[in-house]
């Protein structure tokens, strides 16, 4: 093909389209900057990274959240192409959406690590012992990049607005499943609401498009049964990982060394 | 500023399935076998109830509702059909949401992604129910027709 | 009328080091009833950091043979002896501390078997020190520091608000006028400390790694200011950017054990860094790169004409790739459909650092033309050049730059506040008046446009790619300066197309683009003037370092008719300058 079509829901309710030139490897975000660059230059829109690590394009592309810049209209495979805004959130203007309030649920579920004792997260001089296995526990949950996508898809987001939403919800059991936090019966409190977990009925359309396969509907389920374990067999919270021993001392390995100074060295 | 609600939400976005996943569609088919079971919940009260206002009132009211004909057969095997979708995949997803089963474990993702959460052992675990529901769900019908005498 | 917003200090730009510095400072303030301002052009976590792959340098192991003194040795000998010795002992010796912090906040570094915190060999360095995650460093340090700053309370996120200027007066800091997007309003934010951490200026050249946002914004406000930058002609072209993007594939690719393949298949590097091979420091491989490609050996991409070289990853194996280096299979198989462990990936060195910057000393303040302080202004991150990477950076050095001078600065502003009881600077309103007048001047002028906005981008970008790449000379600089001065004139007859107030992207597209421009002429102007090779900036005319003309700091100071340069010497304290050979 070489032209395409994007059909765009601009403010105001106006369905506009506009015609470009097809190149090979073009993405979504390509053809948006090819309109507002050379046609229409007050379509707005969101875009930064352009690799899909930064989360700001996402818009509603055939009626699924995509990332924009990770689109590409071959694999699309249509002639016209429907864009709209994020779905779920409240349009400012043209593709770009409020995120705001997304982020203020992230952040009302304290997500950051906690630790009973303050000094030693804040105050120390060594690392946490974690091993491998322990880290995959949670690592997966730590790719998201807050696009907002598993929001626009959530059917519980679109009918009750006070849900903590999916991301939220897998930003919780990032830090309830890291080994190293002792914020877990804080959070079963912040989860345990009219409006948290309970919400979830297991569409799975999160998981589904998300571009960094966090996988929130797992994420949910697993905080799920977090509460549960604490409600109903009566669990408690177990303490973080300790610090790693200090290194022994005096086996220092000899290494490269640099060459002398030339001046008498340098300030400690 | 105005806000502009067009996309925001309701009733009929979050039932739409279409281009999402199975288990979306499973979801919305819940949803509405829930309603419906809801709503038999309701009807079925009443006409019960009626009994209460003396046996020709009950009486009356079964015959209403004889009287629909051919009516009365689907309605009862549509309600027959949403108890058996809604209770067994109710059951599944107890499975999931309670146990974490067929939702896999926290894995490293690896490029080209797919959530392991919806998943082989999900997709096997949604059809062998709907398999199931459908299987009883026509012998519902059978045992309905025989009852009238149709079969 | 304009809007005053007070804050005690004012952070312009999240990435590492602006959220960094924010959390040292909330940290440090506890509830003291201060506030702070974060400001951001784009969303807070949507700052170009997050793409930031490779590692974070530090000596996390002396036991195992690493040392200060080596880490030292190796950045100032990668910065081609411009680095300012004593700052960059003083940044050595933070970054373990860093690192075990951010660690103890949540960041997710790969370990080894004994759970302590694993490294890996990346270029130029002579041990393995890169801390990694995976290969998303970046990424996952903003997102602990974004966690992070969750925790406090008193300071309020400003998210896309564009700065549009600096207001320096009296040689002190007064605060920043900046346009609240979503509302299309001006805001005046007076503070009592700011700290400008906006990162580099890598959108100047079309093949970029870098993202669309970073236009140099806060090195092209200072440099309006009256401030001085240093060593802007010092541009870092990471080797290995995805044909035909500039995507950036990282280093730890090759700190795995990748090769880089010319078209007759050898592994060049053999020739120009015998010892180090794809491990030497990023200078060296592009300028050996694209020696290749100008001397033919290299491949033609025939959809975008560009020349590029191969990255070879198949014998790292599947399992490798899948767990060491997942974000660069993820990338080269949705951009060019390349499986790494199945085909070499098309690379070609990219626009990537800026190791100039705003200069400041030691301890992250901003230095007027006369080397004096500059009341309540800081500079941290790739924005600043204190400089501790002088004419070349080392990879893995940024990231532990952006966090340990976010430390510093952070440190340094709260220092700073206690020290003396200090009062909000008097609110001038003629400077933020003018400052309205001049941008809604823009959007309100009725005459049509005479030159479009993203033509004179384009020509700029591709003018910046051709003539001040990773091989320059006279003729093309003095082409490149010539042009760069023409586009500015065109530029003054743009106007603002879009006419509707509420996040109007083609008002900052015209803001940022004359930001750009001033960069680029004091970018293509200062490697005119520098007659010599060094780092980033090799010169074909002038192949060799020139130490007794040329070991000094460039300086461009704003005048009407363009930049004047003026030089300032290198702190030498530990290391005098030796041949540099890998």
């Amino acid at each position: 093909m070489d032209k395409i079509t994007l059909k765009i829901s601009r403010s105001g309710g106006k369905r506009v389209s506009y015609e470009v030139k097809y190149r090979k490897g073009m993405t979504v975000l390509d053809a948006l900057t090819e309109v507002r660059e050379k046609q229409d230059s007050s379509l707005g829109y969101r875009h930064s990274c352009r690799m899909g690590i930064c989360g700001s394009c996402g818009m509603t592309i055939e009626g699924l959240p995509m990332l924009a810049c990770q689109t590409q209209v071959s694999t699309l495979n249509k002639e016209t192409i429907n864009i709209e805004p994020l779905h779920n959130m409240d349009v400012i203007r043209d593709l770009v959406v409020d995120i705001i309030p997304f982020f203020d649920l992230h952040r009302s579920v304290r997500p950051y690590l906690i630790r009973n004792n303050v000094n030693e997260r804040d105050h120390s001089d060594r690392e946490f012992k974690v091993l491998t296995e322990e880290a995959e526990r949670f690592l997966q949950f730590d790719y998201c990049i807050m696009c907002g996508l598993c929001y626009a898809a959530c059917p519980t987001v679109a009918l009750d607005p006070f849900y903590t939403g999916p991301q939220a919800v897998a930003q919780a059991y990032r830090y309830m499943a890291d080994p190293r936090d002792e914020g877990w019966e804080k959070r079963i409190d912040l989860l345990d609401t009219s409006h948290g977990v309970w919400r979830c009925h297991m569409a799975g359309a999160c998981s589904s498009v998300c571009p960094k396969d966090v996988d929130p509907a797992k994420a949910l389920q697993l905080a799920r049964m977090e509460v549960l374990k604490k409600r109903v067999l009566r669990k408690r919270g177990k303490e973080g990982s300790g610090l790693v021993p200090p290194p022994v001392a005096g086996v220092a390995k000899e290494g490269v060394k640099p060459p002398p100074f030339d001046f008498g060295g340098a300030e400690k | 500023m105005k806000r502009d609600r067009r996309f925001k939400a309701g009733i009929i976005s979050s039932l739409n399935p279409i281009g999402f996943n199975l288990e979306r569609w499973s979801y919305t088919v819940h949803r509405v076998t829930g309603v419906i079971l809801v709503g038999y919940l309701m009807a079925h009260i009443f006409e019960t109830f009626q009994l209460g206002a003396g046996s020709t009132a009950w009486a009356n009211t079964m015959a209403a509702l004889h009287s629909l004909g051919p009516l009365e057969l689907v309605g009862l095997w549509i309600v027959a059909g949403s108890a058996l979708y809604h209770g067994g995949n109710g059951i599944r997803l107890v499975l999931n949401e309670a146990f974490g089963r067929f939702m896999g474990k926290p894995i490293l993702p690896v490029y080209p992604y797919s959530p392991t959460s919806l998943g082989k052992n999900q997709k096997i675990a949604v059809w062998t129910i709907t398999g199931l529901v459908l299987a009883l769900w026509v012998w519902a019908g059978v045992y309905l027709l025989a009852g009238v005498g149709v079969i | 009328m304009v809007e005053t917003i007070d804050h005690d200090v004012v952070i312009v730009g999240s990435g590492l080091a602006g959220l960094r510095a924010a959390v040292e400072i909330l940290s440090r303030w506890g509830d003291s009833g201060k506030t702070l301002g974060v400001l951001s052009k784009l969303a807070l976590m949507r700052s170009h950091s997050v793409a930031a792959e490779g590692g974070t340098a530090a000596v996390l192991y002396p036991e195992d043979g690493d040392s200060l003194e080596l880490h030292a040795w190796d950045t100032i000998k990668g910065s081609d002896f411009l680095a300012d010795q004593d700052s960059v002992w003083k940044f050595v010796s933070l970054c373990p501390v860093e690192i075990r912090q951010m660690e103890r906040w949540g960041t997710p570094w790969s370990r080894r078997e004994d759970g302590r915190i694993a490294q890996r060999p990346f270029g130029g360095h002579s041990f393995d020190r890169a801390t990694f995650a995976q290969d998303k460093v970046g990424f996952f340090e903003m997102r602990s520091l974004y966690d992070k700053l969750q925790e406090h309370h008193n300071w309020t996120r400003y998210d896309e608000t564009f700065v549009t200027s600096i207001v320096v007066q009296d040689g002190a800091f007064r605060g920043f006028i900046g346009i609240k997007l979503k509302a299309g309003a001006l805001v005046y934010f007076r503070a009592k400390a700011g700290i400008i951490a906006t990162g580099g200026a890598g959108q100047l050249w079309k093949f970029t790694a870098t993202s669309v946002s970073t236009t140099g914004d806060g090195i092209g406000l200072a440099y309006r200011a009256g401030l001085p930058i240093e060593d802007m002609e010092f541009m870092q072209f990471h080797p290995t950017g995805l044909i035909p993007t500039g995507i950036l594939i990282t280093e730890g690719a090759r700190g795995e054990g990748g090769y880089l393949v010319n078209s007759k298949g050898e592994r060049f590097m053999q020739k120009y860094a015998p010892s180090k091979m794809e491990l030497a420091p990023r200078d060296v491989v592009s300028r050996s790169m694209m020696k290749e490609i100008n001397e033919g050996r290299g491949f033609t991409d025939e959809d975008s004409g560009l020349s590029y070289l191969q990255l070879d990853l198949r014998h790292l194996g599947r399992e490798k790739i899948d767990t060491k280096l997942p974000f660069i299979k993820e990338l080269s198989m949705k951009f060019i459909g390349v499986d790494p462990a199945e085909e070499p990936i098309r690379i070609k060195p990219t626009a990537h650092y800026t190791m100039g910057g705003i200069r400041v000393d030691g301890n992250g303040r901003v230095l007027d033309g006369g080397g004096r302080f500059v009341k309540g202004l800081w500079s941290a991150g790739e924005s600043a050049c204190v400089s501790i990477h002088g004419a070349n950076r080392l990879g893995s050095n940024s990231t532990a730059e952006c966090l340990v001078y976010g430390r510093i600065v952070g440190e340094d502003v709260t220092a700073y506040l206690d020290s003396e009881p200090k009062t909000l600077p008097p609110s001038d309103s003629s400077v933020v008046s003018a400052e309205e007048d001049r941008v809604f001047r823009d959007l309100f002028r009725r005459e049509e446009s005479s030159a479009d906005v993203y033509s004179v981008k384009a020509r700029l970008r591709d003018i910046m790619d051709k003539s001040v790449y990773v091989f320059r000379d006279e003729t093309g600089l003095s082409d490149a300066v010539r042009q760069v001065r023409a586009l500015k004139d065109e530029f003054r007859g743009v106007r603002v197309t879009d006419g509707g107030n509420v996040f109007n992207y083609n008002l900052q597209d015209v803001l940022e683009v004359g930001i750009m421009l001033e960069l680029a002429e004091v970018v293509a102007q200062g490697a005119l003037n520098r007659r010599e090779s060094r780092g980033g900036h090799a010169r074909t005319d002038y192949p060799k370092r020139d130490d007794t003309g040329w070991l000094k700091h460039t300086l461009a100071l704003r005048t009407p008719d363009g930049p004047a340069f003026s030089y300032s010497p290198v702190a030498i304290t530990m290391w005098k300058p030796v041949e540099r050979k890998y």
